[in-house]
């Protein structure tokens, strides 16, 4: 099993949800976050002052996958978030040792 | 739509399924105190029943068994804890510890949740600081089983205890009512409320007695009803959930009622009567005369009138009718008190002869929220807009609203009188008209429950409520556009690409003006801010103040690039006027204004300046149409200073033909206009003499006294000069501490350096001005070198230093 840890644009957050649940993902966790990667935020003049606006807000999409579904998860993750424009974000895969639904202890990719 | 509910109903451990979607209404009130008695019962003798074998023996002397909390007053719900205390004579006649376990594990195996506790009769009557409950658990005990004279010494003492400490003992449950209350917000409009701990609630009811039994409080209404009622849906959600589950969720409503809605009116009808009545026994609780709250409060008492008494916080009519208008609620909102329980008795039936001056009044002060809530609990807020019935207690659900609409409404505007990020604090002390959002929030979600897009009901409805107030044209256009355009913020924030230059022209074309932006953006802030307590997470706050920070930029462009060019639908000779002039003319003018100025411009064939000074209260505006020259808009502000007059906006726009139209808008502070007609006709010459170059600015301006700067400066002025935001001029932008002449010495030092003024917008909100001037230097844009000169010369005007 594969974590997938996606950020993304905010905006592109509607359009990747779709594109996700058009191929049977269902289950996500979604996360409002900040942070800023090689985009290093910008400076932005307000009334004659400038503001560094270094962490940018992002969101966060995670989930967990049997094996299999990480190639054709990246590439409906790749397809929806990307403009091809600096900040629309990365995509992390990890190994999952083990999952266990809480209710009634289902292990591994049963409890997905 | 409903949701089809299974129900499990437990009885004696055993589960019974029964049919899906079946309706079980609570019980009805009059069996509900019988239905809690007869458990409480059942429950002794099943204690009873297990003491017997385990602790009885031990029980002839220095031990009994006594009933507390809801068992002791013989309320026990179906699924609450059974409380118990093991009160023994002294240490030495403790039990041994398998003793009680194996009284305990019969409890449990018998299905009940005992809570037990083991108190001397000492430990009984100390006070314990850190834990009151302890204390509170005896106001409501008696004998099951055992040492007979040990309870009577408990008797005797906790009375006294009592009697002794009870100011005190009502201060710890007023403060533990407080803390609990606030978990809540303090409010009994959730939408899917905890009847035990919520306000409003069980608890809370239990509280009022309480406090009575220590201290009878005059004047509170039984509660008897309110118990029946919250006590019949804590029996059915027990048994629905199958444990001690408190919450009235969604589910549970509609397991209860063939009408949610109907049923959840109920609950909060019942809740307002518990939480007022709980709110006047925390006050006396814990204002003691002679505490240093207590010596606040009386001191409030100066705020009396020859129309309200204030008496602990708390204003009473000195009349036997309130007066007509809203003014006793702009009293209680001026200074952030409460109405008594008389008034609000008076109050019932008052219909106010309102109008749109009247809200207004009330609206702009800083801190409105506190009138608007004594208007609802008194009920004059449906009598005085009954527009208002429509979201009263109105259940809306979803998965982020945590209140009624009618709540959400009002901590909406609370949110904006407790705003802690400094950037948007400022933003909302820039506004001129505060009244217009918070009018608009009053309404912007009037149009819930109605079946169709929230929004557009909303609009129709405040379109009415304006007229029928009496409100101006201009205010009411820009109340509708705030609610049509409610959710928009919030809709870019989450679903459009802010990097991308559209996003802020599509924001700013639909907003139009830098005035409805801030508006719209304090309007949004507080929308969100209201939904629930963590709505408002520094992410949203973050994406909100970018919306606005983008859309401000393109608005200020926008002054300068976006020109009228042959606009449709008017006669040729006005759209000549209109032409080249920016975009923000049409937008900020009434038809009828526009129309005006056209009339002005077409005195110009014959004469070189056309004036024209109208004023409305105290403030004053002066038009003035005429050809462009050098050191034009200068001249002018000199000329209006020079009357020592204060110019609060201006605003300079040049159309095609070289016409420039310039909007002046001043207070009058030494009332010089007022008190002498004649000096406007004197100030309509001098501005004309000093346009013909027949008199100077800066001669006239000798005279006055140079204004002294405050000691401490409290704005650092700025000024920023941007070159890439118009393709023909020169943007700057100027905030400063405002003070008379300010403009003046501004345009003045602009003209010095040789610039032209092609557009301005002056702002000038709580001792703050907001200058925004387009400049060009021989018809373009500046250079580094001459930028540096005007920015120099114009942080030299800001300090006044000539």
């Amino acid at each position: 099993m594969k974590k997938i840890e996606s950020i993304i644009q905010p905006h592109k957050l509607d359009e990747v949800k779709e594109a996700l649940k058009s191929i049977g993902v269902d289950g996500m966790t979604i996360t409002e976050v900040r942070g800023h990667g090689r985009q290093k935020g910008h400076k932005e003049v307000y009334r004659g002052m400038e503001y560094q606006v270094d962490l940018l807000p992002k969101v966060k999409i995670e989930m967990v996958l049997a094996d299999d579904r990480v190639d054709e998860v990246v590439q409906a993750l790749i397809a929806a978030a990307r403009s091809g424009k600096i900040g629309d974000g990365k995509i992390f895969v990890t190994d999952v040792a083990d999952v266990i639904r809480i209710r009634n202890e289902d292990r591994g990719e049963a409890a997905l | 739509m409903r949701t089809v509910v299974k129900l499990l109903y437990e009885t004696q451990g055993d589960a019974v399924q029964v049919s899906e979607a079946v309706i079980l209404p609570p019980p009805p009130p009059e069996t509900v105190h019988r239905t809690i008695a007869s458990r409480s019962a059942d429950v002794d003798r099943r204690v009873l029943e297990a003491f017997a074998p385990t602790l009885q023996q031990r029980a002839k002397s220095g031990l009994a068994l006594v009933a507390v909390g809801g068992f002791g007053r013989r309320e026990l719900f179906p699924h609450s804890d059974v409380d118990l205390l093991l009160l023994i004579g002294s240490e030495s006649d403790m039990p041994p510890k398998e003793a009680i376990a194996s009284f305990l594990q019969q409890l449990w195996d018998g299905g009940l949740r005992p809570s037990h506790s083991v108190h001397t009769v000492a430990d009984c009557v100390t006070e314990h600081a850190d834990n009151a409950e302890l204390t509170i658990s005896l106001f409501d005990r008696r004998l099951l089983a055992g040492d007979e004279s040990l309870f009577q010494t408990l008797e005797e003492r906790f009375k006294a205890f009592l009697s002794k400490r009870a100011t005190l003992i009502a201060q710890q449950l007023a403060g533990l009512a407080t803390g609990r209350r606030a978990k809540f917000q303090n409010t009994i409009y959730h939408l899917e409320p905890n009847i035990k701990d919520a306000p409003g609630g069980l608890r809370d009811l239990q509280t009022v007695r309480w406090l009575q039994a220590l201290e009878p409080l005059e004047g509170t209404p039984s509660l008897q009803g309110a118990l029946a009622f919250l006590g019949g849906i804590r029996i059915r959600l027990h048994e629905l959930a199958g444990r001690d589950q408190n919450v009235l969720s969604f589910e549970a409503q509609d397991a209860l009622a063939e009408q949610p809605a109907a049923l959840m009116r109920d609950y909060y009808r019942h809740a307002r009567v518990v939480d007022r009545s709980v709110r006047q026994a925390i006050e006396t609780a814990t204002e003691r005369p002679g505490s240093l709250l207590g010596r606040f409060h009386e001191w409030r008492a100066r705020l009396s009138t020859s129309e309200f008494t204030v008496s602990r916080e708390r204003v009473l009519l000195r009349s036997v009718q309130a007066p007509e208008d809203l003014r006793l609620f702009e009293f209680v909102a001026r200074h952030q008190l409460r109405l008594a329980p008389d008034t609000i008795e008076r109050l019932q039936g008052f219909v106010p002869k309102a109008t749109w001056v009247d809200w207004k009044r009330m609206l702009s002060l800083p801190r409105p929220a506190a009138g608007l809530r004594a208007m609802q609990e008194a009920g004059v807020l449906t009598a005085a807009l009954p527009e208002w019935a429509n979201i009263e207690c109105l259940v809306v659900r979803d998965f982020y609203h945590r209140y009624t609409v009618d709540e959400h409404t009002l901590v909406a505007i609370g949110a904006l009188e407790s705003v802690t990020d400094g950037r948007f604090a400022e933003l909302l002390g820039e506004i001129e008209d505060p009244a217009l959002v918070r009018f608009a929030l009053i309404l912007h979600d009037i149009g819930k429950g109605s079946g169709r897009d929230h929004s557009e009901a909303a609009v129709e409805v405040a379109g009415h409520v304006m007229t029928r107030l009496g409100a101006p044209e201009m205010d009411r256009a820009t109340v509708e556009f705030l609610i049509a355009r409610h959710l928009e913020m919030s809709s870019v924030m989450s679903s459009r690409d802010l990097h991308d230059g559209a996003t802020a022209r599509a924001v700013a074309d639909r907003v139009g003006t830098i005035e409805r932006l801030k508006l719209l953006t304090m309007l949004t802030y507080a929308d969100i801010s209201a939904v629930n307590p963590q709505a408002m997470t520094p992410w949203r706050l973050e994406q909100l103040w970018r919306v606005y920070l983008l859309a401000h930029q393109e608005l200020t462009k926008e002054l300068e690039t976006e020109r009228i060019h042959s606009p449709s639908g008017v006669a040729p000779e006005r759209a000549r006027f209109l032409e080249g002039l920016p975009m923000r003319y049409v937008r900020t003018h009434t038809e009828a204004e526009i129309d005006g100025h056209y009339q002005l411009a077409r005195q110009l064939e014959s004469r070189a300046v056309a004036i024209e000074i109208h004023h409305e209260r105290s403030i004053y505006k002066l038009v003035l149409l005429t050809r462009d020259r050098p050191a034009l808009f200068a001249s002018v502000a000199g000329a209006i200073s020079s009357f020592g007059l204060n110019i609060l906006k201006a605003e300079a726009f040049t159309n095609a033909e070289g016409v420039v139209v310039d909007t002046f808008t001043f207070a009058d502070p030494h009332r010089t206009l007022e008190l002498n007609p004649t000096e406007v006709d004197r100030l309509r010459g001098v501005v004309r003499r000093v346009l013909e170059g027949k008199q100077e600015a800066e001669k006239l301006l000798r005279g006055r006294p140079k204004p002294l700067l405050p000691a401490k400066a409290r704005l650092k002025p700025r000024v920023a000069v941007k070159n890439d935001v118009s393709d023909a001029a020169t943007l700057v932008e100027i905030v400063a501490e405002d003070r008379p002449g300010l403009l003046y010495d501004l345009a003045r030092a602009i003209s010095e350096s040789g610039c032209n003024i092609e557009v301005v917008l002056i702002d000038t909100e709580a001792h703050k001005a907001l200058d925004v001037f387009y400049v060009t230097y021989q018809g373009k844009k500046l250079e580094t070198a001459i930028q540096d000169h005007l920015k120099a010369g114009l942080l030299a005007a800001c300090m006044a230093q000539q």
